[in-house]
């Protein structure tokens, strides 16, 4: 019953969670996670991501490329933080996943954020808006 | 009761008289036992005891003249451990009555009372002359249990006392009563256990004795035989061994050291001699022949009663007594010339009044001898207990407590999940719905709702949603959006409207959280199917045509800020039908590291067959999955089959006038199969329209069996709804934005 594209798809999903941060310069840092955002792990890119937007005129990138999974709560997270978002500061995502590009488009919150298939057009993007809004 | 004492007046009695008198008194009365000072310490009690007898004892003698107050030591005996002493007097004085006669009685032994019970028995004397002791017999009691000796004499003889045969069994040695005739004789018997008593008197006439024997009675028997020993002797005697010496002289050695055993032995001898002669009795306290009296003492075990007098036997009694009286050393020397009742009196009163009950001296012994220590360790463990004893009481109550809050608690909580998860409505019809819900494995239970109710033009519809957190937290928003969800469908507006307006709505009141929902109306005269998701799965429908979900444009969640309600789908089923709806908790369940995914439901939905119903597919599904870490709730709506229809699929995107219209409008048309140029052509349009009247609703036919090619349009605002009824919706709540 079960199909093979199921079985296939979720071949890659067994990397183990983790979340770091580099920071760039004094504005711009990139927070990359692996593994899977759910209800235990996303409260851990929540306070990250925040942390990083503390700083004025921040340049967020959240680099999503290797992440496997992402529930509602993970999505809720993003939702939030970008709401939440100064003036000044800016954040994008990189995501490469097919699957989770999905979530994205079927949770219909892929508008909202800034997506992007490469960390560079992420950086660009975020740095370029900086430079508009100064 | 004719006295023995004219007829006997002999030394011998006098002797014995002597010794129960001494025998009584020693214990009691210092000053009367002539010679000695009593060893108050070893018999304690006993002596009282064995004062009792003693003076039994002694009345005969003194009436008797002679008959000794052998009695009174055997009573004297049992008296001393028992500390029934008193007892043995009564018996002893008993004895003696029955002496009456001449012979001395026996007293029975007194000695049995001592401690437990004894009784005594009681020789009784013979008539004239002999008086025989009745024989005591003891029932010994307590301790070892005395029998009494009884001897009778028949003048002269006494009667021996049996001995207490029990006493002895308990002592391990018994003494044996011998009667002792005239002298006394003891016998004394029994030891119980402790000492052995034996007693032996002798009494003039008669003796008789019986020895109680109790444990007690060991030590005063003894003594008092030392006690008659040295009367008869002389007086000279009054060491516990004495008694025996009493007897013989020689006995006396004897005695102090000797066990209980020792005399036993020296019983057996004795005991022959004893009980020949009656008259010996008197008699024997001079001949004292050791053997003898040991022999008697057997005999009057056997006997039980009689024994005779010789005062060997009295002695041999004696050994046992001392056997059993190695306490009694100190042995009052008796006076004979002591005993009198008086004398016996006293005893017997001090004895009472001193002495408590057995069983109370002995724990009295038994507490004395705990040392503080233990004591004190026992105030702690008891203090120790007590405490824990309290505390699982209150821990008890406090459980008690807990538990009945909990089923409190729990019963609340049911009633707010009945609430927000009603059970659908029922009946048969053209449709039938069914649902179900499972908390998560962890502790994130809570967040999903449902709701299926029938609307005013026949329609049914099904909210299925989740709000993002869990829990008690989850809780308000959850019934805050499924009853605004449930009005504004109630109200007459389409699942996408409604959607759209409580995004509107709501985004104030759920503060941040998101919530994805899934309405749905199914119109059975038009087997039309309407459902329109916020961030949530779109419903697995199985039937003639398997509907494949489409992704692009979905509409965001509400509490987003995001406008929502954006997309619904419009669905005519031909024949039967199975719609899911369902949270993401049944399809993000895992299956090893995998998602249990859209698919794998899909495929379980189909394996149940047409009879499948909510909580069927969620059992199937916890059977296919490891871990299921987010709730799972299911509503599954049944559709019957029916005269073909034309199947109808028609997906609606509202359009806003902004930035993202163009975009967005490509990429749904592109979704539902038309071309890019006719896609490109018609979002620009259609954007243009949106910025002009503020939205548009853009409807697309995907390509489909009897479809044809896919087409697309924009409804203009006269239109009716595709899925609006013959009745016309109430409202027109939240108009375009």
């Amino acid at each position: 019953m079960l199909k093979r594209s199921d079985t296939s798809a979720s071949q890659a999903s067994l990397r183990p969670f983790a979340i770091y941060k580099r920071e760039l310069d004094e504005r711009a840092s990139v927070v990359s996670v692996e593994g899977e955002l759910d209800l235990s792990t996303a409260p851990r890119l929540k306070w990250m991501l925040l942390d990083s937007l503390e700083s004025e005129g921040a340049q967020v990138v959240a680099d999503l490329s290797l992440v496997d999974f992402m529930d509602s709560t993970a999505l809720g997270v993003l939702v939030g933080v970008q709401r939440k978002l100064a003036a000044d500061a800016r954040l994008a995502i990189v995501c490469t996943s097919e699957k989770v590009l999905q979530i994205f488009e079927f949770s219909g919150i892929d508008s909202a954020f800034a997506i992007f298939p490469t960390l560079e057009d992420a950086l660009a993007h975020v740095r370029s808006q900086t430079a508009q809004a100064d | 009761m004719p006295r023995h004492e004219g007829q006997r007046p002999h030394p011998a009695r006098s002797r014995l008289v002597a010794l129960a008198a001494f025998c009584a008194l020693s214990p009691m009365c210092t000053s009367i036992a002539s010679a000695r000072p009593i060893r108050t310490a070893d018999h304690g009690v006993q002596g009282h005891g064995g004062g009792g007898s003693g003076q039994g004892a002694g009345t005969h003698e003194s009436h008797g003249g002679n008959s000794g107050g052998g009695q009174g030591r055997w009573g004297g005996s049992s008296g001393q451990d028992g500390g029934s002493g008193q007892d043995g007097s009564g018996q002893g004085g008993s004895a003696q009555e029955s002496h009456g006669g001449d012979s001395g009685r026996g007293n029975s032994g007194g000695g049995n009372s001592g401690a437990s019970s004894g009784e005594g028995s009681y020789g009784h004397s013979g008539g004239g002359g002999d008086g025989h002791g009745k024989e005591g017999k003891g029932s010994g009691h307590d301790q070892g249990q005395e029998g009494g000796g009884v001897g009778d004499q028949g003048q002269g003889r006494a009667q021996g006392g049996e001995g207490g045969d029990r006493g002895q069994s308990s002592g391990g040695e018994p003494a044996g009563a011998p009667g002792e005739s005239s002298r006394g004789r003891g016998h004394g018997d029994y030891g119980r256990g402790r000492n052995g008593q034996g007693s032996g008197e002798g009494s003039g006439q008669t003796g008789n004795g019986n020895g109680i024997p109790r444990a007690r009675g060991r030590q005063s028997g003894s003594k008092t035989s030392s006690a008659g020993v040295s009367h008869t002797a002389s007086n000279s005697a009054p060491r516990a061994a004495a008694a025996l010496a009493v007897v013989a002289p020689p006995a006396p050695a004897a005695t102090n050291g000797a066990a209980a055993v020792p005399a036993v032995t020296a019983t057996p001898p004795a005991a022959p001699p004893a009980a020949p002669s009656a008259p010996s009795a008197h008699v024997p306290a001079g001949t004292s022949s050791h053997p003898q009296p040991a022999s008697r003492a057997r005999r009057a075990r056997r006997h039980k009663g009689r024994s005779v007098g010789s005062h060997t036997a009295a002695t041999t009694a004696l050994p046992s007594v001392l056997v059993a009286a190695p306490l009694a050393a100190g042995a009052p020397t008796g006076a004979g010339s002591g005993t009198r009742q008086d004398a016996s009196r006293d005893a017997r009163h001090t004895g009472q009044a001193s002495t408590p009950p057995p069983i109370v001296q002995t724990i009295t012994k038994i507490v004395g001898v705990i040392p503080l220590a233990v004591w004190i360790a026992g105030g702690a463990l008891l203090a120790i207990a007590l405490a824990l004893a309290a505390g699982s009481r209150l821990l008890a109550k406090r459980a008690r407590r807990l538990e009945r809050q909990r089923g409190e608690l729990l019963a609340d909580v049911g009633l707010l999940q009945g609430a927000l998860m009603p059970a659908p409505p029922a009946g048969p019809g053209p449709v039938s719905a069914s649902v179900a819900y499972r908390p998560a494995d962890g502790p994130a239970a809570g967040g999903d709702f449902y709701d299926v109710f029938a609307l005013e033009d026949g329609s049914l519809a099904t909210i299925v949603g989740d709000v993002s957190g869990h829990g008690r937290e989850a809780l308000p928003h959850t019934a805050l959006v499924r009853f605004t969800l449930r009005a504004y469908l109630e109200a007459g507006l389409s699942p996408r409207e409604a959607l759209r307006t409580a995004g509107a709505v709501l985004e104030r009141q759920l503060d941040g959280a998101l919530v994805s929902a899934v309405l749905a109306t199914y119109q059975p005269r038009e087997r039309t199917l309407v459902y329109a998701c916020a961030g949530h799965p779109p419903p697995i429908v199985l039937g003639t045509r398997t509907l494949a979900p489409m992704g692009a444009c979905s509409s965001p969640p509400l509490g987003t800020g995001l406008p929502t309600g954006t997309r619904q789908t419009v669905l005519a089923l031909p024949g039967a039908a199975q719609v899911c709806f369902h949270t993401d908790g049944v399809t993000d369940a895992r299956v090893g590291q995998d998602l249990y995914g859209s698919q794998r439901l899909a495929a379980a939905l189909a394996s149940l067959g047409p009879a499948a119903s909510a909580p069927a597919l969620l059992d199937r599904v916890a059977e296919q999955t490891d871990a299921r870490p987010d709730d799972m709730a299911a509503c599954l709506l049944s559709l019957q089959g029916g005269p073909a229809q034309p199947a109808t699929l028609v997906q609606e995107l509202e359009l806003w006038g902004d930035e993202t219209a163009r975009e967005r409008a490509e990429r749904f048309l592109l979704a539902c199969g038309l071309d890019l140029s006719a896609s490109a052509a018609l979002a620009g349009k259609a954007c243009a329209q949106a910025e002009r009247v503020g939205s548009v609703l853009i409807e697309a036919r995907p390509a489909g069996p009897g479809v044809g090619a896919p087409s697309a349009r924009i409804r203009r605002d006269e239109e009716p709804d595709i899925h609006a009824s013959d009745t016309r919706r109430l409202a027109t709540v939240g108009g375009a934005r």
